[in-house]
């Protein structure tokens, strides 16, 4: 405590991964530091890290809307016709009884991805207009817990084993959805969750303190 | 100054002052951690809840298929067999990973970190452990995969002669993962020791 003075906190970052104390440095634009312990990558230089966020957060609601409306994938077995659509899944859960896989499957298919992008989406306005600043700090905090409770991505390679297991009794065939699907798993990977939270951080701070 | 002085925020990666009380961030004003003692009972709980769920998932059937009016039951390890069988040895060995593998090495971890934070394993550092933490945090969730095919074959699966339902062990299995997600979230950094030289 005594040392507080001299060491700045805001100068010093714990890898994520491995827990090892690092100072930070200066990057370049475009530059990356690294944990040198596990090599994980800690923090980045990215002009305009979430404003690209808040544009693909546009994209991936586009693509979750389109991908919860049309059907996924069309099974048909001996002439029968089904079609795969989360909330019609999500529909079958409860009117079979089964409450509580129903509610889970919904929080981590539905309500976590609806979250993350509106959370990105409410952000932006508040920080635009540097408005309700605490609300802005509970956003933040429920974006980054979201992010670990979204499993669309498990969920698409659950189509492919599903589908492996209908493959012999029944005719498959991919809806539009899919194609939807696959690309919102791409930039859920790429651009939503791989923001980190430091970044979110430090561009809240900046923009309010301007 | 130390390295045992400094803390993560889980929330916002930032760096606070370390103590043995609560600790609220200085930067997001986010609890970072219970009091050690407390948030090690917390995991423990939730462990221990997820592992008795584990067990009824396994033995009860997750998936029930009715053909022509006879309905039969599929276990987790049942399903894997019958998969194996038919030839499809790389969904076998998913479905395998997945269901059976992955929730039994992350209690394993979590045991581990547990019973480390209180009397040190010997030879274990703390980058190990920390690596094994984090490890248990990125498999977790995929787990879920075999609850996600239940729920896909049992929503295009049903007419008059063949229709599949989930079963009673699909419930036990979310509230596993869910148990076992809670308990690892539980776990904060200070349980997870340095080695003392």
């Amino acid at each position: 405590m005594i040392l507080q003075e001299k060491i700045n906190l805001d100068d010093l970052i714990i890898c994520n991964k491995c827990n090892t104390l690092h100072k930070k440095v200066k990057l370049p634009k475009g530059g990356v530091a690294r944990c040198s312990e596990c090599g994980n990558i800690m923090y980045r230089n990215i002009s305009e890290a979430f404003a690209k966020g808040v544009a693909f957060s546009i994209t991936a609601l586009i693509l979750y809307i389109v991908a919860s409306i049309f059907p996924i994938i069309e099974v048909s077995i001996g002439g029968v016709k089904n079609s795969l659509t989360i909330p019609q899944m999500i529909y079958t859960l409860f009117n079979e009884g089964y409450f509580v896989v129903g509610a889970i499957i919904t929080t981590v298919l539905v309500i976590t991805p609806l979250s993350v992008i509106l959370s990105y989406l409410l952000l932006a306005i508040l920080v635009k207009f540097k408005i309700f600043k605490s609300l802005s700090r509970h956003i933040i905090s429920f974006l980054i817990i979201s992010r670990d409770w979204e499993m669309i991505d498990i969920f698409a390679i659950s189509i492919l084993v599903a589908l492996v297991k209908l493959f012999g009794y029944a005719e498959v065939s991919f809806g539009v959805s899919f194609v939807a699907l696959i690309l919102f798993v791409i930039v859920d990977i790429f651009f939503l969750k791989n923001i980190r939270p430091i970044e979110i951080w430090s561009y809240f701070n900046r923009e309010y303190n301007r | 100054m130390k390295r045992e002085d400094f803390i993560r925020c889980p929330y916002c990666e930032s760096v606070n002052l370390n103590s043995d009380g609560d600790i609220y961030c200085r930067v997001c004003k986010n609890k970072i951690g219970d009091e050690p003692n407390r948030s090690l009972s917390t995991a423990w709980a939730l462990l221990i809840t997820a592992m008795i769920f584990y067990i009824i998932a396994n033995t009860y059937p997750i998936l029930e298929i009715t053909k022509f009016g006879h309905t039969s039951g599929n276990t987790i390890i049942g399903g894997v067999i019958a998969l194996w069988e038919e030839g499809s040895y790389p969904i076998a060995i998913i479905i395998f990973l997945a269901s059976v593998f992955v929730p039994l090495l992350k209690f394993i971890l979590i045991i581990y970190i547990l019973i480390n934070s209180k009397k040190r394993v010997k030879g274990s550092k703390k980058v190990d452990q920390a690596k094994l933490y984090h490890i248990t945090e990125i498999i977790g969730p995929w787990s879920m995969v075999d609850i996600f095919v239940v729920a896909i074959l049992a929503s295009v699966v049903h007419m008059g002669s063949v229709k599949i339902t989930a079963g009673v062990g699909a419930t036990a299995f979310v509230l596993m993962v869910f148990f076992t997600m809670l308990s690892a979230m539980a776990i904060d950094e200070r349980l997870i020791k340095e080695d003392k030289k």
